[in-house]
């Protein structure tokens, strides 16, 4: 089937994607891996038989779509895969090489699905696969550009892998919009409902009223399951594009490093996912360019040379955690101190500062070289604050010579969230459910005060209470007395809020914060309550860690 | 009488196309039953004597096609029913074994919907006098 | 506008002595190109801004105070479902602050793509004043705090300050 023909089955180019992209993606990290396999003696002789199969999949099913340029580009893989498993004495570097190159390519054109394709890289690729094959030299080098070159012709038109989402995206997003004022209108109506039914007493009518607004209610929350589950990819979205960046980044910085992935079928909101990838890109980039060391320093610590670094996703408590591990050479706590101490952090003898608070400060890199790879000006600060931007909480733990790990924990979605809704000096706030424990009635006797501290017994333990318009700033001359405190949890922390009074629970749209309102470290965000009033979300990660500001 | 089909693939984009084609022409309004890999599939073989034709891909987990060939040619499992061995360009050596394993017809990719039409009437045609 | 006493030394109230001292007699309503503004007050006196940036004009609702925001940020307000931050202009001019009265608007303007609301005494006018009326601000009066007065417009014994909205909204971020 010639390019340009009218393909009978154009209209699954969306299922080609779903169904070839996870196994052009695989033979691509396959290819990573056979190049390392191979680099340490091993010949891999059962990694290359998972290759073909896969490879024959592939270039069947781009045949039928019509998309000559993956066909080809997948044949000559399978071709080349052939004849390396015939000859091991074939298994060499600029081997896999050329089989990371043509990788890159078939993922690319696999993604892209389209019959308008500049046909010219695939073509180029395939010929310099035949060289190989015919024995004629080293084929010529010329990874980057070729992948870039796949770059459709036309222009215009998303991208098929993300399609499915990144098209329909916009309009899920439009829907949420809806939706957030259907449960904006829905408040509105059951506020009416219950003044309706103060003024007048319960009747007939109200009743079936309160029955309809109750349905309602389950109407909404049916169709907000539903359009967030759309809204859901898997994280193996973001974690794909590990393999081959961890190999470019090895390479350039003499380390040799594999990567053991789990948890990629774990499912995240499609706007945390965008916004993760950066972050999670800059660990990665971190563990290899400080946290390895170098295969022989490796090798005197009575290490093995090679490296590992994992990335480990799972969903836990309505959350997700991904954790990324390196076992590398840990991080230097007493220089991290001295750093600290340096830019003016005070650390107290007798109490124990944490890693965690330290390392995250801005202007700390524990790197006595600037590394070009790492040394994009981006600490491990500007990766805690794209955490907790997204709702998230970052923590480290490390140990001299055996490693160090990051443990990030985040919401499924940022779109909508479960909220208490309480007020503070005549203003109201929303205080993400997710990390409130309890709500409590602030007996006069049962805050007592200890060096200036308000605590009161929780559970068994003292916690700290601190007063709402304090931490929000909001302090009026006026102020209602703190009728109740909200216990916030979250990353083994705990503090009280106390706040005037509990207005309810609510399901909130989250609507971002203007540039223009800076970067308060207390408020993460505003929604439109059912009044049509705007309350700012409460951060509550930032207030139990006590602010920015306040540190 | 309506036709009805069976396809054996382990691609899920196969299932959808193969669906695509049934549903259109004169082959509007049969019955296809899927399986997606050779074990499966033998199993609905077994349970559909009715069967017009069967779409066998070459390539699965589970029991391949010449695999699901072979077994059904030992157990002389519904001789009647022809079988269409579904086979990606250059794969001449595994199309001389499916011949060899029972195979009736086989079907290369890259294939259109006539391809697929015009091995139904040919099946038809083959099947009228023992029915 | 007759010039009143004044009572406070802002910046920017001291530009517009300097541009007072400057000028000479009313331009002659010379044809030519003209500017076409939204004016408002703000204590007491007139300002402009294009009308292309004015999106609207609304009466001043409920606006929440935002936790840390910047001193000039009045806080947000609900504009028909999206979440609108309005700059509390006085104190972006460096004016003393003043309590809402009936005749307070929010001026929603677009910047740069941005919307913004600012928060203004009171809506003078859609008016139009020649090109050429406007007297470019002074270089001893411009600092870097307030290079947002792109000039004064003398018209018909008026006398419009002009503002750089990108300048005074979108402060190097």
């Amino acid at each position: 089937m010639s390019v340009g023909d009218e393909n009978p089955f154009g209209e699954l180019l969306q299922d080609y994607v779903l169904e070839c992209l996870p196994l052009a993606e695989q033979v691509a990290d396959t290819f990573v891996e056979l190049e390392r396999r191979w680099r340490a003696g091993d010949p891999a002789d059962e990694l290359l038989g998972s290759l073909p199969g896969r490879l024959h999949t592939v270039k069947g099913n781009s045949a039928m779509m019509g998309l000559t340029p993956a066909q080809e580009t997948a044949h000559a893989l399978e071709d080349a895969c052939g004849l390396l498993r015939r000859s091991s004495e074939r298994r060499t570097d600029p081997a896999a090489a050329l089989l990371i190159t043509g990788g890159g390519l078939l993922v690319d054109l696999v993604r892209q699905a389209s019959p308008e394709l500049d046909p010219g890289p695939a073509a180029r690729y395939v010929e310099r696969v035949r060289q190989w094959m015919q024995g004629e030299g080293p084929p010529a080098a010329d990874t980057q550009s070729e992948r870039r070159r796949t770059d459709r012709r036309g222009g215009g038109g998303a991208d098929k892998t993300d399609s499915v989402v990144r098209v329909d995206f916009r309009r899920l997003d439009a829907l949420l919009e809806v939706l957030g004022e259907g449960l904006i209108q829905h408040s509105a109506l059951a506020e009416a409902y219950r003044r309706l039914a103060r003024r007048s007493g319960a009747c007939e009518e109200l009743d079936r009223l309160d029955q309809t607004i109750l349905a309602l209610e389950k109407t909404l929350k049916r169709l907000e399951s539903t359009l967030m589950e759309t809204r859901l990819l898997p994280i193996a979205s973001v974690f794909g594009r590990f393999p081959r960046m961890l190999r470019d980044t090895a390479e350039a910085e003499g380390k040799r490093v594999r990567l053991l992935q789990s948890g990629g079928e774990t499912p995240l909101d499609k706007a945390v996912l965008d916004r993760l990838s950066e972050p999670l890109l800059h660990l990665v980039t971190n563990a290899i360019v400080h946290g390895m060391e170098p295969p022989d320093a490796r090798s005197l610590a009575g290490k093995p040379e090679e490296g590992t670094i994992r990335l480990d996703a799972a969903p836990h408590a309505g959350r997700v955690v991904i954790r990324v591990a390196d076992d590398g050479r840990g991080l230097d706590e007493k220089a991290i101190r001295k750093k600290a101490e340096a830019l003016g952090q005070e650390l107290r003898d007798d109490e124990v500062v944490p890693l965690r608070s330290l390392i995250f400060l801005p202007g700390l890199s524990t790197a006595e070289q600037v590394s070009r790879l790492a040394g994009r000006g981006v600490g491990l600060d500007v990766v805690a604050g794209a955490i907790h931007a997204l709702g998230g909480t970052i923590d480290v733990e490390t140990e001299p010579g055996k490693g160090t790990a990051f443990t990030l924990s985040l919401p499924v979605t940022l779109a909508i969230i479960r909220s208490l809704i309480v007020e503070i000096d005549h203003e109201r706030f929303a205080l993400p459910m997710a990390h409130v424990a309890e709500t409590v009635r602030a007996e006069p006797d049962a805050i007592r005060e200890i060096n200036h501290r308000g605590v009161a017994q929780w559970r068994g333990d003292l916690i700290h209470v601190a007063d709402g318009g304090a931490v929000l700033g909001t302090a009026a001359a006026d102020r209602a007395p703190r009728r109740f405190y909200v216990v916030m949890a979250a990353g083994g922390k705990r503090q009280a809020l106390l706040v005037d009074r509990l207005v309810g629970h609510q399901d909130i749209v989250v609507k971002g914060l203007d540039p223009a309102l800076g970067r308060p470290d207390v408020v993460s965000g505003t929604t439109i309550l059912g009044d049509g009033r705007v309350a700012c979300i409460l951060d509550s990660v930032r207030i139990l860690e006590g602010g920015r500001r306040a540190g | 009488m309506p036709h009805s089909f069976l396809v054996i693939d382990d691609s899920k984009l196969h299932h959808q196309m193969y669906r695509l084609i049934f549903s259109r022409g004169a082959l509007a309004g049969s019955t296809v039953h899927y399986a997606t890999n050779g074990r499966e599939g033998y199993g609905l073989l077994a349970a559909h004597p009715e069967l017009t034709l069967v779409l066998l891909d070459l390539n699965m987990p589970e029991m391949n096609g010449l695999e699901v060939l072979e077994r059904r040619r030992a157990e002389g499992l519904h001789p009647h029913i022809p079988i269409v061995l579904v086979t990606t360009e250059g794969s001449a050596e595994d199309e001389a074994r499916g011949r060899s394993a029972g195979a009736w017809e086989y079907l290369r990719k890259p294939f259109q919907p006539a391809d697929v039409e015009h091995l139904v009437m040919r099946a038809l045609a083959k099947a009228e006098p023992i029915a | 506008m007759p010039v009143e006493e004044r009572q406070i030394r802002a910046p920017l109230l001291g530009f517009a002595d300097a541009m007072e001292a400057r000028a000479v007699a009313d331009t002659a309503s010379a044809p030519g190109p003209e500017l076409h503004l939204l004016t408002f007050v703000l204590e007491r006196e007139e300002f402009g801004v294009p009308v292309t940036q004015v999106r609207e004009v609304i009466r001043v609702s409920d606006i929440t105070r935002v936790p840390q925001a910047p001193a000039h940020v009045r806080g947000v307000a609900n504009l028909r479902g999206r979440i609108l931050a309005v700059v509390e202009l006085r104190s972006r001019l460096g004016l003393p602050p003043a309590d809402l009265t009936p005749r307070s608007r929010v001026v929603v303007v677009e910047v740069r793509g941005r919307v913004l609301g600012l928060l203004v005494d009171a809506v003078r006018q859609v008016t139009k004043v020649p090109e050429a009326s406007v007297v470019p601000a002074p270089e001893e009066v411009i600092s870097a705090d307030v290079d947002y007065l792109r000039g004064v417009a003398r018209w018909q014994s008026r006398l419009i300050i002009l503002l750089d909205l990108e300048k005074a909204l979108l402060p190097t971020e």
